[in-house]
């Protein structure tokens, strides 16, 4: 079917056509008929995408976030230079010889933040599942069993949730001792709790249900019902808090190792990379670069588990 | 639910808000700086340095910051001058010491008087040292073993049991500063552990040094004004100094734009982007960076062989670390730094041979493990970052087949593995406490550095015997070669490594004479005039 917009719009660029010398017509139909035709492929593509997604910006974060996830898997092997060889000149300002200039002891800077997305945002999602599995599962039986499972469970979600975030990871890892794996373990004491009392009130919710109760009747067992009837229905909601929380992971993470609580010299660590350019207030590069690539990954995230939470959460007004 | 476009005018809100906050503290900055320019025709000289201070009771402080003040609020019995740092000279008193170097008579200046018009007796120099003895206090080790006794009104005497050919450079110490005894007593003043003059002296200067003390933040600043009634040779030359605590990025710009004179702070990278409207004092200070290697073979069985020893001296290229070190950083030609007496000249510093230092690491066992270098990452002696320092050694170790792991630590818990002798290889440093070379002594076998790297009595008899002739020999020549043949033995076979001497760098304004750096003040403040 033809649009009759576009018809008429046709119409009266041919009658101007007609009425203007002939160069000077073609010249002008050409582009606009290029700009109708791309206009028509992005509406295409537009529609491709399921109603619920066709938000700009969290497509855009949804790309910048597959970009960084092709950097861990690829990142080493697109590098200019091993990430921890002290072979070009110290300080050396973005350009032709690194792109994103190099450290104080003459590391390439590009290299070590390729490297460092490994470490950053591998570890985050590595936190991220972690925290999602011990968290729902805490709330998966305080919310199922209730009574006193489910106050002991609430109880001490509650004690931990006392605490500020920031300062017990802090504590757990300064005792633990400075290590990425350490660093990862007090980040998860911090983070699981969220997931818990999510996945308890909805469960709460679910338990009362008719289909969960005739699946009781039938004689599932708890584990069964647990597993058929309750953990479907909970997964939407957990995926977007997940998704929320990889930007915060993130954070944490490279905040930990910007105290010298995490990552150890000489692992390229984005954080640890900030942290060593505060010695070197005058040579922008060092901290730009690496605070950049923290920025972008705790942006795209967080729109991501925005959108995410658009399409999948029926509860919320669209935006 | 917030839409994106509000999302996003809430993010450019808080972007605007963040610059408006960074530049209100930058205009605050400048704000602060003009204090730099006096008034009515009075002298000004501001000094921004990074603070590290806990007291100014001379008996009780021993950190930087405290020395700078101490040393220009306080005269010491015998001092050095601002550019000469070998020689003793006299200042409130003069010496004479007994041929065996175990009794020193002082005899005080005619004529000194205390910041209150009290002349100066031998009276408050006993009180003082006494006083400094008996706090049990940081610096009280500087005197453990001397004993002080007043002669007449004008003479005192210093006896030691064994020759004590350092103790005239201790007492050039600012911890020996001499307080005025009757206004200290009255204040709670005492030669013993019940002492609480330390608040009194925290609020009034009690010397009769060329400065008074007019205020101390120790968070924030210290301002000191001119002594009027000073009669010594050091005439100052500013009626007021104010020493601030400023970061050393702060630091920098703010001698750039003549809101300080001088900058203590600035480390050899800052002072390369200096601007050129500003002068440098760069030398090498009198601190030594060194490895310690472990030679307990409990601790490890490889780090305690003799080979992997010669392997770490042999494989790091002490051109390589000076590179990262900055302006003014020098290698360390030994364990005595260059300022003292009996330093080794650079002919006989340890040399980088790459090929010799694998042939060692694979005959100590060496290659295929993987050890501990253990440092304090929390501290930075004179602006040199030691995290950096150890990645440029785990680097160059490993290209002679030494595989090491790095393990940074915050001082405080790192100095414990460290003084117990439990760190497999450490990255450290020494200050001197005093000038003069018998404080490096305690490197030696047995001595209280030696344990820590697990270095006993009896491990190596040729350098214990210099120990005890540099502890006791006096005359001036035959000392030098004591610590000339004592500094090549360690080279050769301590488990030390002496690496580097980083840069101290004094950043001032053209306007500014008169700046020398000093190892144990820095500098000294009366010393500093205009050019």
């Amino acid at each position: 079917m033809t649009n009759p917009g576009q018809a008429k719009a046709q119409a009266k660029a041919q009658t101007k056509a007609q009425q203007c010398p002939q160069a000077q017509a073609q010249e002008s139909a050409q582009p606009r008929a290029q700009m109708a035709n791309r206009r028509s492929l992005t509406r295409r593509i537009w529609r491709l995408i399921p109603p619920g997604l066709r938000q700009p910006l969290g497509i855009v974060a949804a790309l910048i976030a597959l970009t960084w996830l092709v950097i861990c898997l690829v990142g080493p092997s697109i590098a200019p230079y091993d990430p921890l060889a002290q072979d070009l000149p110290r300080f050396t300002p973005p350009g032709s010889v690194a792109w994103l200039g190099t450290d104080e002891l003459g590391r390439d800077l590009l290299s070590r933040i390729l490297a460092g997305a490994r470490v950053t945002i591998g570890l985050s999602l590595l936190l991220v599942c972690l925290s999602m599995l011990i968290g729902s599962l805490l709330g998966l039986l305080a919310g199922f069993f209730g009574r006193w499972v489910g106050e002991t469970i609430m109880r001490f979600t509650d004690l931990v949730l006392a605490f500020p975030t920031v300062i017990l990871a802090m504590v757990t890892a300064a005792a633990l001792g400075a290590s990425l794996f350490n660093a990862v373990l007090a980040a998860l004491v911090v983070s699981w709790p969220p997931y818990a009392r999510v996945v308890r009130s909805i469960v709460m919710g679910l338990r009362e249900n008719e289909f969960v109760a005739s699946g009781r009747l039938l004689g599932f067992s708890s584990v069964r019902s647990m597993r058929v009837d309750i953990l479907p229905n909970t997964v939407g909601p957990v995926l977007v808090m997940a998704s929320l929380d990889i930007g915060t992971a993130a954070l944490l993470l490279s905040g930990l190792s910007f105290l010298g609580l995490g990552a150890k010299p000489p692992t390229p660590e984005w954080g640890s990379m900030v942290s060593s350019a505060v010695a070197h207030f005058d040579k922008w590069w060092l901290g730009v670069f690496p605070g950049l690539a923290i920025l972008t990954v705790v942006i795209a995230f967080n729109f991501i588990g925005d959108a995410l939470r658009d399409a999948l959460d029926p509860g919320v007004e669209k935006s | 639910m917030i839409s994106p476009k509000n999302k996003m005018f809430r993010l450019t809100g808080a972007l605007g808000a963040a610059a408006l906050l960074l530049s209100g503290c930058a205009d605050n900055g400048n704000e602060d700086g003009a204090a730099g320019e006096p008034g009515d025709g009075a002298t000004q000289i501001v000094v921004d340095t990074t603070f590290d201070i806990k007291t100014i009771d001379p008996a009780r402080e021993y950190e930087p910051t405290g020395q700078i003040l101490v040393k220009a609020l306080y005269d010491t019995l015998l001092t050095f001058a601002d550019d000469d740092t070998t020689t003793v000279i006299p200042d409130l008193a003069t010496f004479e010491s007994n041929s065996d170097q175990t009794e020193f008579t002082l005899t005080m200046t005619e004529g000194r008087v205390f910041s209150d018009g009290a002349p100066i007796t031998a009276d408050d120099a006993v009180f003082s040292l006494q006083r400094l003895q008996g706090l049990e206090g940081n610096p009280s080790f500087l005197l453990a073993g001397v004993q002080v006794e007043k002669v007449d009104e004008m003479t005192l005497k210093l006896v030691t049991d064994v020759p004590s050919p350092s103790l005239p450079a201790v007492l050039a110490t600012p911890s020996c500063g001499i307080v005025n005894s009757k206004l200290v007593q009255e204040n709670g003043g005492s030669t013993s552990a019940t002492d609480s003059a330390e608040e009194f002296l925290n609020e009034t200067s009690a010397g009769s040094g060329p400065y008074i003390l007019e205020k101390l933040d120790t968070a924030s600043e210290a301002i000191l004004v001119k002594n009027d009634k000073y009669n010594g040779p050091q005439k100052p030359t500013y009626d007021t100094v104010i020493l601030r605590n400023t970061e050393p990025a702060t630091q920098k710009m703010n001698v750039e734009r003549g809101d300080s004179q001088v900058a203590l702070g600035l480390s050899g990278d800052m002072v390369d982007s200096l601007a050129d409207n500003v002068n440098v004092e760069s030398v090498p200070s009198a601190t030594v960076v060194f490895l310690l290697i472990n030679a307990d073979s409990a601790i490890s069985e490889i780090t305690a062989s003799s080979e992997f020893v010669r392997a770490v001296k042999n494989g790091i290229n002490y051109d390589g670390l000076l590179e990262i070190a900055g302006r003014g950083a020098a290698q360390a030609t030994g364990l005595v730094p260059s300022v003292f007496l009996g330093a080794l000249g650079s002919a006989d510093a340890l040399k980088y041979d790459a090929a010799a230092a694998r042939t060692a690491a694979e005959a100590s066992g060496a290659v295929g493990q993987k050890l501990t270098l253990s440092f304090p990452n929390d501290i930075d002696p004179t602006g040199l970052n030691l995290t950096t320092l150890a990645e440029r050694i785990q680097s160059q170790l490993s290209q002679v087949g030494i595989e090491v792991d790095l393990a940074p630590a915050p001082f405080a818990t790192e100095i414990d593995a460290y003084r117990d002798g439990k760190e497999q290889i450490g990255l450290w440093y020494w200050n001197p406490d005093y000038m003069d070379p018998a404080n490096y002594l305690a490197f030696g076998p047995g001595q209280s550095v030696g344990l820590r790297a697990g270095w006993p009595e009896g491990s190596n008899p040729a350098i214990e015997a210099l120990v005890s002739q540099g502890y006791t020999t006096g005359d001036l020549d035959a000392r030098r070669t004591v610590f000339e043949n004592w500094g090549k033995a360690m080279n050769a076979d301590s488990p030390f490594v002496p690496l580097l001497q980083p840069g101290s760098n004094v950043a001032y304004q053209p306007s500014v004479s008169g700046v020398y750096y000093n190892p144990v003040w820095l500098i000294n403040v009366a010393g500093l005039g205009i050019a």
